[in-house]
């Protein structure tokens, strides 16, 4: 099972927009250089867990929203900051796997909530449950860049 | 302790003084990056370090992310929050936001637009005249207050592009020229949409006046934006049992919420009635409750704080 990378997206603090990047930089068991979880400046940094270093979201969500509910969100409003295409995120639970020359564990899957509704203005806590993406943890770091293959060991 | 990654951070990257009462200051994020979106009219909560929380309107342009601006009128005779506001905002300070709401938007179907501002009240209609020009949609604004020098943004509304636009009405100047709400109620044409913005006894002049209007074309806002009817919630309060702490919870706000503020912690995830993790048990009161799991029995004994409300005054919590 081989997919990649469609976007990359981070911010510096709670609330604030998502970015697009090129390319992030991941540092094992810290996260994403410059947002917000690696700096405890997330909305949820008061609870951290060592296995939400990355989060990755898959582009088919977006495009089952629009289709099956009307739902526009962008890749920059689901707030993960990987957005993959051609990869079951949910199977990756407990898993290795590679993005680019980056290795990471999928630890659980993440939950919709209610904050993202805050930001986005849009009701999309049901229509996300069990497709809301993954939570990561850095094994081996690195630079991920948009287009990197995402592979299972 | 306030929790800034539950807010939107900003630092006070601009002061001015408006008028001898009114300031003016420019928010932005610590790295400049672009703040949340927000609509014109929209306001935002500010949350001091003691607790103190007030609402205060948009008046930048919404289409510039980079900053916002709020004018902040020292209220000598209130409950202080506008003076410990003025006292903390200071140039460099840092300021923890709500994400701006929006109860006073602008009716994008009116073919014209027509402004009545008291006071400071001005404050919602600079974002919208910013997005009205731009959109080069037609409007007029009727700006109330004592004389010019106590009326903030007197200089940026009487800019060229806005002329024959924006009327000026003092009411303790030499001439008095007062605005005729009947007579602007009568005058107005089939798609107009009518706004005001101000004090309460110019909000019920212009309620009154407007009353032949129909109603979904005439739209006001309170001061502060917060007071606005919002979904049919009321505000009640929950004692805490262990320590008969009473916390009140706003009409826009959950109980959650409150007791955040409160820095009364409470385990919580998903904050739409669906996780649980913020489930409390409560000794009395009639709930609403409002979450997606609790049944029968376990209704009786238990809430979820994230969304459900009270249907009286006041709830216990076994907290």
């Amino acid at each position: 099972m081989q997919g990649k990378v469609e976007y990359l997206h981070s911010t510096p603090r709670s609330f604030l927009p998502m970015r697009a990047f090129p390319e992030l930089r991941l540092i094992p068991d810290v996260g994403i250089e410059g947002d917000r979880y690696a700096t405890q400046s997330g909305f949820y940094s008061d609870r951290p867990e060592p296995g939400r270093q990355v989060t990755l979201f898959e582009v088919e969500t977006l495009e089952a929203l629009s289709r099956d509910h009307n739902i526009a969100l962008d890749a920059s409003e689901h707030r993960r900051n990987i957005t993959t295409r051609d990869i079951a995120l949910n199977h990756l639970v407990g898993v290795a796997f590679r993005v680019g020359d980056v290795l990471l564990e999928g630890t659980r899957l993440a939950t919709p909530c209610r904050h993202i509704e805050q930001i986005t203005g849009q009701e999309i806590f049901t229509v996300l449950m069990h497709r809301c993406g993954l939570h990561a943890r850095i094994v081996q770091g690195g630079t991920i860049r948009v287009g990197d293959m995402v592979e299972r060991i | 302790m306030l929790k800034y990654h539950h807010h939107v951070t900003a630092v006070v990257t601009d002061m001015r003084q408006e008028t001898a009462r009114v300031r003016s200051y420019e928010l932005r994020d610590p790295d400049n990056w672009e703040l949340p979106p927000f609509g014109a009219g929209a306001h935002v909560d500010i949350r001091l370090e003691n607790g103190i929380i007030r609402q205060y309107s948009l008046c930048s342009d919404p289409g510039d992310r980079n900053f916002y601006r709020i004018a902040v009128q020292a209220e000598a005779e209130g409950r202080g929050g506008s003076l410990a506001v003025q006292d903390q905002l200071r140039p460099g300070a840092k300021v923890a936001l709500s994400l701006p709401r929006n109860h006073f938007p602008l009716h994008v179907e009116a073919a014209r637009h027509i402004l009545v501002a008291g006071g400071i009240g001005i404050t919602p209609f600079i974002s919208m005249m910013e997005q009205l020009d731009q959109q080069n949609t037609e409007y007029i604004l009727h700006y109330c207050g004592r004389d010019p020098a106590s009326m903030a943004f007197h200089d940026l509304l009487l800019q060229p592009h806005r002329r024959g636009k924006v009327y000026f009405h003092y009411s303790e100047t030499d001439q008095p020229n007062l605005l005729d709400l009947s007579q602007l109620a009568a005058s107005a044409q089939s798609g107009d949409h009518l706004y005001c913005c101000g004090p309460g006894a110019l909000i019920d002049a212009f309620l009154s006046a407007t009353c032949a209007l129909p109603p979904d074309t005439v739209h006001y806002e309170k001061f502060g934006g917060a007071a606005a009817s919002g979904e049919g919630d009321i505000a009640f309060s929950v004692e805490l049992a262990s320590s008969g702490r009473t916390i009140d919870v706003g009409t826009h706000e959950t109980i959650l919420e409150a007791l955040r503020r409160e820095n009364v912690e409470v385990d919580a995830s998903c904050e739409a009635g669906v996780c649980a993790a913020c489930k409390t048990r409560y000794l009395s009161g009639t709930v609403i409750h409002r979450d997606l799991l609790l049944k029968g029995d376990d209704q009786k004994e238990f809430l979820i704080p994230c969304v459900s409300r009270c249907a009286g005054d006041k709830l216990v919590l076994d907290l």
